[in-house]
């Protein structure tokens, strides 16, 4: 039996630009930046990144309270762009209780605040006293998908990929094989994720993050640039509506894309630094999968975060096999690094350019390094008709993905 | 402390982690049917009374007969009389 189609059907994302994709839209338009100073944060002795790009939530007490219990900021995130996604994609609601329908969504390691007061009632006061009987399930790594489940009332398939800043592409990888294998008809997937001193400090502890900026937050981070000295942690959620070609014709939905590759793979090589060689072949097996030549890629949406040795692979990925006949460019100088969920944000951001037909520069970068010379990095808006993107996301344990995507 | 003392503090619990209206919060009102708590609720609203009159109430079996909002005011009162307060 040959595979179905999958195609992209709506959009939704809280980020640290705006609660919506709309919102987001204008602040990239705008070359805005999110980031900002933490205030707070230099109590955490050797802490030195002290910059983060919140994300800006719609008020999260609409959701009814004893929906709300069990979610962290990461859910809530998640909430609001599942709920856009399904307004976008005018998605009926009693579909979500076919057992048809999906959610996959993925975080680093889930709610990091939740895991925060665990941590303290257990280790440093020893009491199980003023733990909530909510914790776990704003703790566990699939909290997003298990919250925006149960809160839509969605009864098919729930997973949670957990591939740090992968995740996010990873669930929407998931969720296209689902649909072309017949398993589901349509899945919200995406990624989800929430700042807290202790996950800037995880990429701190590696000399990971951006340290030189604190007092001029939004000059970093700064992708391919000279000047670049590391990421900066965001939060917010990415949702996308994946749905089979032919279900999404039936009810005459709009389609933003069809995914026509995907392939994730790991490096083998080490836990922390990434390898060019292995971010290449997840382009490459992508592009095998898709079936296409790689002159026809329009756009590529960098996973670039702005560390010294992450950009300069990717670089040299992209040179190896694109040269400088593709326009490049990373949205992390916009919104700082949101992990789990930037595959899903950017990658909706950029089925947004698809749309408009205009490429978002990297922001931040005003002069590119020596070491990531030769691709096409786009530094002022450009202005070209897209018909195929590919989009990538690498990740802490040697984890990449990449995704492409045809215009529909 | 003061059965006024008491009722005033447990219903700011009530108020304030289970967002219920203060006209709600009446002694004969059904913790489970009227407030609409639930079981899950049920290790909160324990873990929120230990914090808020720093008592030890988990394993405490007369937990177990409280069904109204009057019967925590009277629960906690109790263990002020026995001196745990």
């Amino acid at each position: 039996m040959p595979l179905k189609r999958a195609v992209i059907t709506g959009i939704g994302a809280v980020s640290p630009l705006g609660s919506d994709v709309g919102e987001m839209l204008s602040g990239l338009e705008a070359q805005h930046s999110a980031v900002r100073f933490m205030e707070g944060w230099d109590a955490y002795k050797g802490l030195r990144s002290l910059v983060a790009a919140p994300a800006m939530p719609k008020d999260g007490q609409s959701i009814p309270r004893q929906s709300r219990r069990s979610m962290g900021p990461m859910s809530i995130y998640a909430v609001g762009a599942a709920e856009e996604a399904i307004k976008d994609g005018d998605l009926p609601a009693d579909i979500l209780k076919t057992g048809r329908v999906g959610c996959i969504i993925g975080s680093t390691m889930g709610g990091a605040n939740s895991l925060n007061d665990v941590y303290e009632s257990m280790s440093i006061h020893k009491d199980l006293s003023q733990l909530t009987s909510m914790k776990f399930f704003q703790c566990v790594s699939h909290t997003a998908a298990l919250n925006v489940s149960q809160y839509l009332g969605i009864n098919g398939v729930v997973m949670a990929t957990s591939a740090a800043c992968a995740s996010g592409l990873q669930a929407i990888g998931a969720a296209y094989d689902l649909i072309r294998l017949g398993s589901q008809d349509v899945v919200l997937c995406g990624g989800a994720e929430e700042l807290f001193p202790t996950v800037t400090a995880s990429f701190d502890i590696l000399f990971a993050t951006s340290t030189k900026y604190n007092d001029r937050p939004a000059l970093t981070p700064r992708p391919f640039d000279a000047d670049r000295d590391g990421l900066v942690c965001g939060e917010g959620a990415g949702i996308l509506v994946v749905e089979e070609y032919e279900h999404a014709k039936d009810r005459g939905a709009k389609i933003y894309a069809e995914i026509i590759g995907y392939h994730t793979c790991a490096s083998g090589l080490h836990v922390s630094q990434s390898s060019k060689d292995a971010l290449a072949a997840s382009m490459r097996g992508a592009l095998f999968a898709s079936q296409i030549d790689v002159k026809d890629v329009d756009y590529i949406n960098a996973h670039a975060t702005a560390t010294l040795q992450g950009d300069k692979e990717e670089a040299e990925a992209v040179r190896e096999i694109f040269g400088d006949k593709v326009p490049v460019s990373s949205l992390k100088g916009y919104m700082g690094h949101t992990l789990g969920a930037s595959g899903a944000i950017e990658l909706i951001a950029s089925l947004c350019m698809m749309r408009s037909g205009r490429i978002y520069p990297t922001k931040n970068l005003d002069r590119v390094a020596d070491d990531c010379q030769g691709i096409w990095h786009v530094q002022k808006m450009l202005e070209r008709s897209i018909n195929i993107i590919v989009k990538n996301a690498f990740a802490l344990g040697g984890l990449n993905a990449s995704l492409v995507l045809r215009r529909h | 402390m003061t059965k006024e003392e008491i009722i005033r503090r447990t219903n700011e619990v009530f108020a304030k982690d289970f967002e219920i209206a203060a006209d709600r919060l009446k002694p004969e009102a059904q913790i489970f049917n009227d407030l609409g708590l639930d079981s899950l609720d049920i290790v909160d609203l324990v873990v929120a009374l230990q914090k808020q009159f720093s008592v030890t109430i988990r394993d405490d079996e007369r937990v177990r007969n409280i069904r109204t909002l009057g019967d925590v005011y009277d629960f906690i009162y109790l263990l002020g009389q026995e001196k745990t307060l």
